[in-house]
C-alpha cells in the first residue's frame, strides 16, 4: 500500500512537496523538481519556502508570485506562505498552490497546474467585455439613432399633414421639397449607423488596387459641388494624374466624410480638394475656411458621436460619425489621417496613401466588352418595327453593343415622336411593312425630313421575293432578310457608318 | 467515329496568300507548318501527325471567310481550324464552327470576340482568339504614355492628345478605348477621336488640323503598313512637336524598308510579339533557318504558338474529333481554359469569359500570367525596333525622338 502511494506520489503531473513544521522542504516528488529547476539539480532538502521563491525569481523562472487574497501573514503562514499563492512561471505555466496539514506536523503542498483554466477564463473575459462595449455601443447607437432621427421624422409627420392640406400646387411643391430633405437626412444618418456596424462587425474587408486617383476625385465633384455652391462656398478641386495603391471605396468614403465636413462647418470661403507627392506616399488634402479647431479638440473629433457646439440648426447635421468611421477606414487600409487646423482660419484633414504603378492601374471597368469599348459604342440608332418581340431582340443586341436605342412606336405621330427623340439617330433601322400599311421606307424618308442631320438607314423584312427586295434596295437602302444575324447586321451597320463607299446601295 | 491510329489529324488555316495582308498570311503559313513540324517529329498527338490545310482568305471579307470554312470544315473535316488574322468577316465564320463542334483559334485581335463568346459560351465553347482584344491597344498605350511622362522620361509640353482612326472597327475600337482611358490618366482629348471615312493619300491638310490643336501626343490607329509609311514619310516634312504612336503596321519590315532613317522616334505597339528572351530568341532562330533571314518570325509566332498550345490539349483529353465530334472537343476547350501555355509569345492564358488570351501588364500584374502588350521605338532603321516596355521583356531605353530633341 504504501510502496503504491509512493509510485502515485512519483508519477503525479503536478508537483508535491512535503515540508516540515518549521517550512523547511523533507522531500518533494519528480514533478515538482521538475519545475523548480533553478537549484543545478533537485531542490536541496531544508530548503525554507520562502527561499524556494526567491531563488526561482532570482533565476527569472517565476516571473510573478501572488499571495491568497486577505490572508494574515502569521508567524506560522509565514514559514508556510506558499499556501494559496498563485505562482506565474517564465514558460507561461501557472500553478496555484494548494497546502494542507498531515500527520506529525508536516504539511503537504501541492502546485496544481492551472494554465488551461486561467487561459479561458482569460478568453471567457476578453468575450464579456467585448459583448459589453458591443452592447454599450448598441445602447448608444439606439440612444443617438432615437435622439438623431426623431427630429426629420417630427418633421416628416408635420410637412405630410401640411401636404394633404396644401391650398395650391406651389404650396404642395414645396413640402415635397422640404419632405425630400427630411428623408435624405434620415438617409445619411442611416447610412453612418450601417458604416459603423459593419465596422464592428468585422464586416468591411479591404480591395487594395492601385487606381487613378482622378476616378475619386471626379466623382467627389459629382457628389459634393451643387451642395457646395447651393451654400454658396466657392469648392475648388485640383486635379491629379497620380496612381495609388488602395481601396477605391473605402478611399471615396473618407474622402466624403472630410468634404461633408468641410462644407457643413464652413459659413463663407472655400473648400479645396488637392493632393501632394511627399516621397513614395500621395498626401490628399481637404482644406476649409470653417471656424478651425482648437488644439484640445483635435483628438476628441475623431471620437464616435463627438460633434463641436451644437450645430442643430443646421439643415444637414450630422451624428458626430464621420471622422469616426473615417479614421477606422484609414487604420484598417494602414494610411494615415493628419489634421492641421488655426482656430479662425480653418482646417485641414488628410489622408497619406502610396503611390501606385501606373501600369497596374485599373480602369475601374468590371466587363472589358463592347458595351464599354465596341466601334458604336456611344452612337445611336431609331427603331422602327412593330412586332415587340423582334423589337425586343434588337435593342438588346444594339445596346450590347454599347448603342443607344430610341424607338418610333406610333406612326401616326411622327412629327411628335421625332421631336422627342434624344437623341438624335445616327442610324435607323426599320421593318417594311408597318402595322396600319405603314412602309418603312416612307417613314424614313418622312424621319429624316425633320432630323437636323439626316441619317442612314437600313430596311430588314421577312419578305424575300427578289422584285421587292430591287425595289428597297433601288431607293437607296440595304436590306437585311429576318431573321437578322448579328454578323450581317454589323458588317451592314460598320460599313453604313464608317465605309459607305463598301455599301453598294449608296453608291 | 475514332480515326484510326496514325492518321493524320487535318488542321484548317484560313491565311490571306492573297491580297493586302499576303504578306503576313505567308508568315502565318510558315508559322503553323514549323509548328507542326515539331509536333510531328515528336510523335505528334498521341502517335498521330498533325496535317496543316491551308485555305487561302483573301481580302478577308466575309463571303471569303465563309467560303473558307466552308470549305475546312465540309470538305476537308478538320479537327481544329487555327490561322493568325482575318479582319472583316465580323465572326459570321463562328456560327459554322459552332455547328461542327470543333475548336478554332484565330488572333484577330477584335473586341467583338468578346461580345460573341458572352452572348452564348455553351454554343461558341471552341472558339479562342489567342491575343488579347485590340481594346487594350488603347488603354494600354494610355498607361504607357503615363509611365514616360511619370518616370521623367518625357516631358509633355501640355495634356493633350490627337487621336486619328482609319476606318476599321479594329482602329476605332483602339481609338475609343485611348480616348476613354485618357482623362483618368491625366490627358485631355483635342477632339473626339478623328475616324476617317476612307485613307487618304495626302495625310497633309488632316496634320496641318492637328497641328492648330497643339497637342503633345498624336496617336494614328490605322494599321496597314503602307499607309502608315506614306503618312510618316509626310508627318516628317515638317514634324508636328509630338509624341507619335502609329499602330501595329509601322513594325512591318515594308514600312522601314519605305520610311527608312525618317522612322526613327516613331512608337508603336503590339499585344501579340516575339519577346527577345531566350524562348523568342530560339524561335527566331529556328525560324529564319527554316524560311529565309527575310523572313518575319515575329508574325509566324501567333499560329506557331496556338498549334502547340492545341496539341498539349488534346493530348491531355485523349485526342482529338472532326466536325460532330462537340463531347471530345469540349474536352480540349476545358482544357485550353485551364493549362495556361508559355508559348515564345509570352503566356497564353485564356480569360474564363472572353476566351481570349490575358494581356500583361494591362489586365494582370503577372508577366507569368499575361501576354505581353509590348511597346517598340523605331530608332536604328538597320536594326530591329527597340523593345522600350513593359518589363520585365524591355531591353532598350527610350529616346526622344529627333523632332523633339
Amino acid at each position: 500500500m504504501a510502496d503504491a502511494a509512493l509510485a502515485a506520489f512519483a508519477a503525479l503531473g503536478h508537483g508535491l512537496a512535503l515540508w516540515s513544521a518549521d517550512g523547511l522542504l523533507v522531500t518533494g516528488n519528480p514533478a515538482f523538481h521538475r519545475r523548480f529547476d533553478c537549484f543545478g539539480g533537485e531542490v536541496p532538502a531544508g530548503t525554507a519556502q520562502t527561499g524556494l521563491l526567491e531563488a526561482a525569481e532570482r533565476s527569472g523562472l517565476l516571473v510573478r508570485s501572488t499571495p491568497a487574497q486577505g490572508a494574515p501573514e502569521t508567524l506560522l503562514e509565514a514559514r508556510h506562505m506558499l499556501g494559496g499563492r498563485t505562482l506565474i512561471f517564465s514558460d507561461g505555466m501557472v500553478a496555484r498552490v494548494e497546502s494542507w496539514p498531515a500527520a506529525d506536523g508536516l504539511v503537504v503542498t501541492l502546485f496544481a497546474d492551472v494554465t488551461e483554466a486561467k487561459r479561458s477564463e482569460r478568453l471567457l473575459e476578453k468575450a464579456r467585455d467585448a459583448a459589453a462595449a458591443a452592447d454599450q455601443s448598441k445602447s448608444r447607437f439606439l440612444r443617438a439613432a432615437n435622439h438623431d432621427l426623431r427630429q426629420p421624422l417630427a418633421s416628416l409627420k408635420i410637412l405630410i399633414y401640411s401636404c394633404m392640406a396644401a391650398e395650391s400646387e406651389e404650396q404642395r411643391q414645396e413640402t415635397l421639397h422640404a419632405m425630400d430633405v427630411s428623408v435624405a437626412i434620415m438617409e445619411e444618418l442611416l447610412g453612418a449607423l450601417l458604416n459603423i456596424g459593419q465596422l464592428d462587425a468585422g464586416k468591411v474587408e479591404p480591395n487594395v488596387q492601385t487606381f487613378q486617383l482622378s476616378t475619386v476625385f471626379d466623382r467627389l465633384r459629382v457628389q459634393f459641388e451643387h451642395q457646395a455652391r447651393e451654400k454658396g462656398l466657392d469648392i475648388r478641386i485640383v486635379g491629379s494624374r497620380a496612381a495609388v495603391e488602395s481601396d477605391r471605396v473605402l478611399l471615396e468614403r473618407v474622402l466624403s466624410n472630410f468634404v461633408a465636413n468641410a462644407i457643413r462647418y464652413t459659413e463663407t470661403g472655400r473648400v479645396l480638394i488637392g493632393c501632394r507627392r511627399r516621397g513614395q506616399m500621395l498626401r490628399l488634402e481637404v482644406h476649409d475656411s470653417g471656424p478651425g479647431i482648437p488644439d484640445e479638440l483635435r483628438k476628441k473629433v475623431f471620437e464616435e458621436f463627438y460633434r463641436i457646439g451644437d450645430r442643430q440648426q443646421d439643415r444637414r447635421h450630422s451624428l458626430g460619425l464621420g471622422l469616426n468611421i473615417s479614421q477606422r477606414l484609414a487604420e484598417m487600409l494602414g494610411h494615415e489621417i493628419t489634421l492641421r487646423s488655426a482656430v479662425g482660419r480653418g482646417s485641414c484633414f488628410a489622408i497619406d496613401v502610396p503611390v501606385g504603378d501606373v501600369w497596374h492601374s485599373h480602369i475601374g471597368e468590371p466587363e472589358i466588352n463592347e458595351r464599354i469599348g465596341g466601334e458604336f459604342a456611344g452612337l445611336s440608332c431609331l427603331i422602327m418595327e412593330d412586332d415587340a418581340h423582334l423589337r425586343e431582340a434588337l435593342i438588346r443586341l444594339l445596346e450590347r453593343w454599347g448603342i443607344v436605342v430610341t424607338t418610333i412606336e406610333d406612326f401616326t405621330r411622327v412629327e411628335e415622336a421625332v421631336a422627342d427623340l434624344d437623341p438624335q439617330p445616327d442610324i435607323i433601322i426599320t421593318d417594311y411593312r408597318l402595322r396600319g400599311g405603314v412602309q418603312g421606307t416612307d417613314l424614313v424618308n418622312q424621319v429624316n425630313d425633320l432630323l437636323n442631320m439626316p441619317c442612314p438607314a437600313i430596311v430588314v423584312t421577312a419578305d424575300t421575293s427578289p422584285e421587292l427586295i430591287a425595289g428597297i434596295r433601288a431607293q437607296g437602302f440595304p436590306v437585311l432578310i429576318k431573321p437578322v444575324s448579328p454578323p450581317g447586321l454589323r458588317v451592314i451597320m460598320h460599313n453604313m457608318l464608317f465605309e459607305p463607299e463598301l455599301v453598294p446601295e449608296l453608291t | 467515329m475514332t480515326d484510326p491510329a496514325g492518321t493524320p489529324i487535318p488542321i484548317g488555316s484560313m491565311v490571306p496568300l492573297t491580297g493586302p495582308a499576303s504578306n503576313d498570311g505567308q508568315e502565318f503559313r510558315n508559322g503553323l507548318s514549323l509548328a507542326a513540324e515539331e509536333i510531328n517529329a515528336n510523335g505528334g498527338i498521341l502517335g498521330r501527325p498533325v496535317r496543316p490545310i491551308f485555305v487561302d482568305s483573301g481580302e478577308q471579307t466575309a463571303p471569303e471567310i465563309m467560303h473558307a470554312i466552308r470549305t475546312l470544315i465540309g470538305e476537308h473535316r478538320v479537327h481544329a481550324v487555327i490561322n493568325g488574322y482575318n479582319i472583316g468577316a465580323q465572326n459570321s465564320e463562328y456560327e459554322v464552327v459552332a455547328d461542327a463542334g470543333i475548336i478554332y483559334i484565330h488572333h484577330n485581335t477584335l473586341l467583338q470576340h468578346h461580345d460573341t463568346v458572352m452572348s452564348d459560351p455553351e454554343r461558341y465553347f471552341g472558339c479562342f482568339m489567342g491575343d488579347p482584344a485590340e481594346y487594350w491597344y488603347g488603354q494600354g498605350f494610355i498607361k504607357f504614355l503615363s509611365w514616360l511622362r511619370d518616370s521623367g522620361q518625357w516631358r509633355p509640353r501640355n495634356r493633350k492628345i490627337a487621336i486619328v482612326s482609319g476606318p476599321k472597327p479594329y482602329s476605332i475600337v483602339i481609338a475609343n478605348a485611348m480616348a476613354s482611358a485618357s482623362p483618368q490618366f491625366g490627358w485631355d482629348l483635342t477632339f473626339r477621336p478623328r475616324i476617317l471615312r476612307g485613307v487618304p493619300q495626302d495625310w497633309r491638310p488632316l496634320l496641318e488640323e492637328v497641328r492648330a490643336h497643339d497637342p503633345a501626343v498624336l496617336a494614328n490607329t490605322h494599321y496597314h503598313a503602307s499607309d502608315l509609311a506614306r503618312f510618316q514619310l509626310q508627318f516628317t516634312e515638317r514634324p508636328l512637336p509630338v509624341l507619335l504612336y502609329l499602330q501595329y503596321g509601322a513594325l512591318h519590315r515594308s514600312f522601314s524598308s519605305i520610311v527608312g532613317e525618317k522612322g526613327r522616334g516613331a512608337i508603336v505597339g503590339t499585344v501579340i510579339g516575339l519577346p527577345r528572351d531566350e524562348l523568342g530568341q530560339s524561335f527566331a532562330a529556328r525560324y529564319k533557318a527554316r524560311y529565309g533571314e527575310n523572313s518575319t518570325p515575329e508574325v509566324g509566332c501567333q499560329p506557331y504558338s496556338s498549334l502547340h498550345h492545341y496539341a498539349v490539349a488534346a493530348s491531355v483529353a485523349g485526342g482529338t474529333e472532326g466536325p460532330g465530334g462537340a463531347a471530345r472537343n469540349r474536352r480540349i476547350a476545358r482544357v485550353l481554359m485551364d493549362l495556361p501555355f508559355r508559348s515564345v509569345v509570352g503566356t497564353i492564358r485564356y480569360h474564363p469569359k472572353w476566351q481570349s488570351a490575358v494581356p500583361y501588364p494591362d489586365a494582370t500584374q503577372d508577366p507569368s500570367l499575361g501576354m505581353p502588350h509590348l511597346f517598340y521605338q523605331l530608332q536604328d532603321p538597320d536594326a530591329p525596333p527597340a523593345l522600350v516596355a513593359p518589363t520585365p521583356f524591355a531591353d532598350a531605353r527610350f529616346e526622344l525622338p529627333p523632332w523633339l530633341v
